[in-house]
């Protein structure tokens, strides 16, 4: 009489299980070509060498005979505004001897996501 | 009733008859196959929408942001103490040395290890607030080439110190601060 010939079964399994494998991993490799995505935005995003330079500069104006020190002020602030999108406020504190022989400077950067605020002595 | 060629099996004891049917097991795993292959169709339709290149990343442009941030800070780094930078005796000219900003700029960050050069263009002018007053005014430095439009490029800035003996937005003989921007795309 006639059976139902269940006998490849196992062979079967094991056979689709190798193709969902394999395409598994087509998937992982095809993925992998967007790593980095969020660590370079992120480093793009931190603005590290817009507030390096901008100590820089205002270090440079700390020596500047007034009223350059404050033509030099307005213009940081506004070309900031304008051009860097980034609200900067600082001042400078000319050394008061005898009690503070130090030049001090106090800078706010904010470019709406990241602030900075330092409180800067000089030597 | 139970008949072998219909997948039924009796197994247990001569006491306990019990009946084990394995009929339907190959339908059952075609049935997950299917429905598994039905799964993985939709998730690539679905996926097909958006596709993600190396570019999209943006690695590549925050290496030239880098390169181009470097550049300009040896640029405007002077040589010995009480010298001028190389960027702030550029700008202090009238009009601005566009040929040593070329030579300058394009040999720093087209160098290559080995030999041949890269293929990096730019276009670079600097900002200044017209004294008295709040209103900008930008002018051109030099560039590379002229921009089509269609570059993919990134910005990079730099303040530059200068106080020019001719008049310069609005003043004469003042220190001033200008805000040197390039833009940097790769050929």
């Amino acid at each position: 009489m006639a059976r139902l010939n269940d006998d490849a079964q196992w062979i079967i399994l094991m056979g689709f299980l190798i193709s969902f494998s394999f395409f598994f991993l087509a998937i992982i490799i095809n993925q992998s070509t967007v790593v980095g995505q969020t660590t370079a935005e992120s480093v793009i995003e931190f603005p590290k060498n817009d507030i390096r330079d901008l100590r820089g500069i205002i270090e440079q104006s700390a020596n500047m005979p007034y009223p350059d020190n404050a033509t030099v002020n307005k213009d940081i602030t506004v070309l900031s505004m304008n051009r860097k999108n980034a609200i900067v406020k600082y001042s400078v504190f000319p050394p008061n001897l005898p009690s503070n022989p130090h030049t001090t400077a106090s800078i706010h950067y904010n470019n709406g996501v990241t602030t900075f605020y330092e409180n800067w002595t000089s030597l | 009733m139970c008949f072998p060629e219909k997948g039924c099996k009796k197994t247990g004891t001569r006491r306990r008859a019990v009946q084990e049917n394995t009929a339907g097991q190959l339908y059952t795993i075609e049935g997950i196959a299917a429905g598994l292959i039905m799964i993985m169709t939709a998730y690539l339709v679905v996926n097909a929408t958006s596709v993600y290149t190396a570019g999209d990343t943006h690695i590549s442009d925050m290496q030239l942001e880098q390169l181009g941030s470097d550049a300009l800070n040896i640029m405007d780094t002077p040589e010995t103490m009480n010298a001028q930078s190389e960027l702030r005796m550029i700008i202090n000219t009238s009009p601005p040395d566009g040929g040593a900003f070329n030579t300058i700029f394009l040999n720093l960050i087209n160098g290559k290890a080995g030999t041949g050069n890269d293929h990096i263009q730019y276009t670079a002018n600097y900002t200044c607030r017209t004294d008295p007053g709040d209103s900008i005014e930008s002018h051109l430095i030099s560039y590379s080439r002229p921009m089509t439009g269609g570059e993919h490029a990134v910005r990079v800035t730099k303040w530059v110190t200068v106080k020019p003996s001719f008049p310069f937005c609005g003043t004469t003989n003042t220190n001033r601060t200008v805000l040197a921007e390039v833009l940097i795309w790769r050929d």
